[in-house]
């Protein structure tokens, strides 16, 4: 196939239909738009599991009365622990004072005696260590005298796997939906222009043009559109995040202690090939159809 | 030449390729024993055996009907006989795959009643699309059309936009577009249709220039006037079988007289 001279007429077809493909670009690059907002939520979703994930860690809760060598001797066990980085003993008073500084509830809560925050052990695992490791330690630290309970953060890891996986199913429904969008769209706007084109396509035939010759620039046209659209709905996106990032990440931070992410380079890229790939199949399978060269 | 992935199973049908020595001597076109069959019971061409010689200039006449521009069809391979056989350069081009039709065009100029040039195109694009078909290169390409354009009468106005011009300059466009790849054959298929008679005139003139060169041309058409004028070989369609005035309609020896020959 000659690309240089499929690249012209292309062009050429570009032009003459300019109207008819703004109109297609400007609602594809909208579905674009929705699974780029998807997968922005996955990349973050992703993003704050990674990181807590990573920094694992477990809270042992001491009984009242125990018994100040056994929590001495369970300190030892625990920092000749491969999988154990830190240890921290929080005292009631410091539980009560850390609760205070940080719980921002409105109420005055300056009253609550430290009895009530039981005294514990803070245990910050080493970085790498997998969540069915952890749990592991959890149980077999929960077997110890001076222990009376043992927070390992799994419900809260099991939560939020959930939603990632929920998050991840919904980009790839959307993701089908958009493919979809794209080659019924873009396989539309290729009839249409066929048919305009109907003359050109039967001197060209007459002339002893290919089926490729004729149906190259259609191909080249419909990719276009499909890259157009994706790139379109980046570049919202991106503005998007550019204006609003500064605002929610100071809220995030405070919530999650994570910041917002854009799109990663492999996503951007998946969309825009992908965008102009679909644009060339939707392209091709509306050519094959409607063009009988 | 490009795309030689192409499954072609006549190579002189790759542009740029030629006629051995021994097809040279052979007819170009050859019609054997050929019926097309629109309706199964009446065909509409029945036993039509042809031969064409290389560097003729053949008119095709017949009523309104007849099956001219079905025989033409059968050579440029818009249609398909239903029997017989279409030799092109000793090639049975009745037997050509899908694929290979395009490469026959490639060596057959077709110029038509309604002259199928593109409106929205300048006179250069018009032209150039049965050169840039082949992947020519640009510089070839502008020199050959300008050529082209020259030989056709329209030197200098590659520029302009086509809808700017008369019915007989769009035909000269047309003609410039079927003789720029210089094809061994020029199918004409009432080329003077739509067009008053003193620029038919003209037009038949352009096809006699190029038919000098040693172009072969067939030359389809119901206007007697303009056959009456010249003294080129004659076929007569008619019920479906061809019948023939070797010398020109001035000495056709038939019962039949031009009227009824000609409808
Ligand atoms: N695709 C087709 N399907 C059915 N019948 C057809 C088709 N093409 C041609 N015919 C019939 O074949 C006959 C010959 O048609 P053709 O177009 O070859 O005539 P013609 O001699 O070129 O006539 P004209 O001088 O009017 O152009 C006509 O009766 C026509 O109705
Ligand atoms: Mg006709």
């Amino acid at each position: 196939m000659d690309v240089k001279n499929a690249i012209t007429r292309a062009r050429r077809g570009l032009r003459e239909e300019r109207r008819l493909y703004i109109v297609a670009v400007t609602s594809l690059a909208v579905a674009f738009i929705c699974l780029g907002a998807t997968l922005l939520g996955v990349t973050n979703l992703d993003a704050a599991a990674t990181r807590w994930g990573q920094s694992g860690r477990i809270t042992l809760f001491l009984k009242d009365d125990a018994d100040p060598q056994d929590i001495a001797q369970l300190r030892v066990v625990l920092e000749g622990l491969g999988d154990v980085n830190e240890v921290t003993h929080v005292t009631p008073t410091e539980a009560r004072e850390s609760f205070l500084e940080e719980a921002d509830v409105g109420a005055d809560l300056s009253g609550l005696p430290s009895e009530v925050f039981p005294a514990s052990l803070e245990v910050t695992l080493v970085q790498g260590v997998t969540r069915e490791r952890s749990e592991s330690i959890a149980t077999r630290l929960a077997q110890f005298r001076a222990v009376s309970d043992v927070e390992s953060y799994g419900i809260w890891f099991q939560k939020l796997d959930q939603l990632l996986w929920g998050a991840r199913m919904l980009a790839l429904g959307l993701a089908l939906l958009v493919m979809f969008c794209v080659v019924a769209v873009i396989g539309n706007t290729i009839r249409l222009a066929v048919a305009r084109r109907r003359q050109e396509i039967e001197v060209m035939k007459l002339c002893g043009a290919t089926n490729g010759f004729v149906r190259g620039p259609f191909v080249l046209e419909g990719m276009f559109q499909g890259f157009a659209s994706a790139l379109l709905a980046v570049l919202a996106l991106l503005a998007g995040y550019l204006a609003l990032h500064e605002s929610v990440d100071s809220t995030l931070a405070a919530l999650t202690g994570s910041r917002v992410v854009f799109l990663g380079a492999w996503t951007l890229v998946a969309l825009l090939a992908g965008g102009a790939a679909i644009g060339a199949i939707g392209s091709a399978v509306s050519v094959r159809r409607y063009l009988s060269v | 030449m490009q795309g030689t992935k192409v499954v072609r199973p006549f190579p002189f049908f790759r542009a740029g390729a030629r006629a051995s020595q021994p097809q040279l001597s052979k007819p170009i076109l050859v019609l054997e024993d050929v019926y097309k069959f629109f309706r199964p019971d009446q065909p509409t061409l029945r036993g039509v055996d042809l031969s064409v010689e290389r560097g003729e200039f053949v008119f095709i006449t017949g009523s309104s009907g007849a099956g001219k521009s079905t025989l033409l069809k059968l050579v440029y391979r818009e249609l398909r006989v239903d029997e017989g056989r279409v030799l092109f350069c000793g090639r049975d081009i009745a037997r050509l795959t899908d694929k290979s039709i395009p490469f026959l065009r490639r060596n057959l100029g077709i110029v038509f009643q309604d002259f199928r040039i593109i409106d929205h195109w300048t006179v250069f694009e018009n032209v150039a699309v049965a050169l840039e078909i082949v992947s020519m290169p640009q510089r070839l390409i502008r020199s050959r059309v300008a050529e082209a354009l020259e030989r056709v009468g329209l030197a200098g106005q590659g520029p302009e936009q086509t809808s700017n011009l008369s019915g007989g300059e769009k035909q000269r466009v047309a003609v410039a577009r079927a003789i720029v790849p210089e094809p061994a054959l020029i199918l004409a298929d009432e080329p003077t249709g739509n067009l008053d008679p003193h620029l038919a005139i003209d037009i038949l003139t352009l096809f006699e220039e190029i038919n000098s060169t040693g172009t072969t041309v067939l030359f389809a058409t119901h206007d007697h006037s303009l056959i009456s004028k010249r003294d080129h070989r004659l076929i007569s369609i008619d019920e479906g079988r061809v019948s023939e005035a070797q010398q020109g309609l001035k000495h056709w020896q038939g019962s039949s007289g031009i009227h009824t020959l000609v409808g």
